[in-house]
């Protein structure tokens, strides 16, 4: 299955992520996209760059300490859910989305875990 | 046109189904023509060479783009991360010597790589674009002209829609791990986003409690919580002290995390999100919260999140 064809498959699964999407955290380049959501290149862009953000100092710093380095950071905030998911064996591909505050998040975890995992280690 | 259908009635390929759903979202012009060409302006297009730039702007991955106009004339560029890299192809095209002979296009080139899109995408031609493979040669190419550079030059806006407003200049706060003080401007926000409410503010303490026993050490500095905690003494002492130190850092990174500078905002930070350990960190107003989650804490963050907010 290609990055396209799974990450289609996480939004027909959660009607509630508005956009799933596949990024290259080296590069801030988000390379595919999926979902409902009216975005364009720069709003992608910005994903981007929130997810860069999210696995960076001081908080990353913090939990590497406390627990080890992190590989999934969550946002929440008026505007809806941010998920940002790093790969364990490429750190630098990640699954960036924007979810709705209703969608069921130990699901939709598990399930991007799962497709990141597909996606990297395809 | 049908999803999935050319315009001759063909199948589309499978590969091209996800780029024309692109276009149509960016309103772009999508028509496919014989031989898998598309048509990225028609004759009554006034700026073909708009239609151009914005196609390199769109193409990150590396992509030899095969321009044609309806005059008959034609180039081919090899292009990524939105900047063109070689010129591999002119036909038709008057000056295009010393681009071609280029190993990789570089500053001294763009006056003649613009005269050259120019004379290509000139008033009132059709053009097409093919996207194909790069050349083996291409891919060690990692330089190029920036294409933002090559519609500066041409006084062309690639945001621009009409009817549209142009978007917020984009800014470029590079997060630097450990990092101090990156210049935070807001960023651009979806439909959604803009239909959000103000932002609210939240109950720091009431969120913590919320969250229940998974969050088994925290505490709240600045705003009407100040100085409350929960949990073991010696973790919360920890919590404390990096707060201390990091505070302001600390409020950098939400920025940078959330759309709005100072806007209200939550965030958790762990190995898997769903099991083992996380750390929850939130600002209202003046308030900052920070604590330590043991186990899943996704639902309850979200449940937490709208009873605080209530």
């Amino acid at each position: 299955m290609g990055v396209i064809e799974s990450l289609g498959t996480v939004v027909k699964a959660f009607p509630k992520a508005r956009v799933v999407a596949f990024a290259d955290l080296s590069s801030s380049m988000i390379l595919a996209s999926q979902g409902a959501e009216d975005i364009t290149q720069e709003h992608l862009d910005a994903l981007c760059k929130q997810a860069r953000a999210s696995f960076d100092d001081p908080l990353f710093a913090l939990s590497v300490e406390a627990f080890g380095e992190p590989h999934g950071a969550l946002v929440v905030g008026e505007d809806g859910v941010r998920v940002f998911l790093r790969s364990e064996s490429e750190p630098a591909d990640a699954l960036c989305c924007i979810c709705e505050h209703g969608i069921d998040l130990p699901e939709f975890v598990t399930k991007i875990r799962e497709t990141l995992d597909g996606i990297s280690g395809g | 046109m049908t999803r999935g259908t050319g315009r001759a009635g063909r199948p589309l390929n499978k590969a091209a189904i996800p780029i024309v759903a692109r276009l149509t979202a960016l309103q772009a012009a999508a028509q496919i023509a014989p031989g898998g060409a598309r048509v990225i302006a028609v004759a009554s297009v006034p700026s073909p060479i708009v239609a151009l730039l914005r196609e390199v702007n769109e193409t990150i991955l590396g992509r030899a783009l095969r321009f044609e106009s309806s005059s008959g004339a034609s180039l081919t560029l090899e292009v990524a991360g939105r900047r063109a890299l070689r010129l591999t192809e002119a036909v038709g095209l008057a000056g295009a010597e010393r681009c071609l002979a280029a190993g990789a296009l570089e500053d001294e080139h763009k006056d003649e790589l613009i005269k050259l899109l120019q004379a290509l995408a000139a008033p009132r031609c059709e053009l097409r674009v093919t996207s194909l493979p790069l050349g083996p040669a291409g891919e060690g190419v990692n330089v190029g002209l920036p294409v933002a550079l090559l519609a500066d030059l041409l006084l062309i806006d690639l945001n621009a829609v009409p009817g549209m407003a142009p978007p917020a200049p984009e800014p470029e706060p590079e997060p630097v791990r450990g990092g101090r003080g990156p210049k935070v401007i807001p960023l651009p926000r979806t439909a959604a986003e803009r239909k959000a409410p103000p932002a609210a503010t939240c109950d720091l303490a009431a969120l913590a409690r919320a969250m229940g026993p998974g969050l088994v050490a925290w505490l709240v500095s600045g705003g009407v919580s100040d100085g409350v905690t929960e949990g073991p003494e010696e973790m919360v002492a920890h919590l404390q002290g990096f707060l201390e130190e990091e505070a302001e850092a600390v409020g950098r990174q939400l920025d940078l995390m959330s759309n709005q500078p100072g806007s209200t905002v939550c965030s958790l930070l762990g190995a898997t999100l769903v099991d083992g350990h996380s750390i929850l960190c939130a600002r209202s107003g003046e308030g900052l919260l920070l604590g330590v989650v043991e186990g899943d804490a996704t639902q309850a963050l979200l449940s937490a999140w709208a009873a605080a907010k209530a």
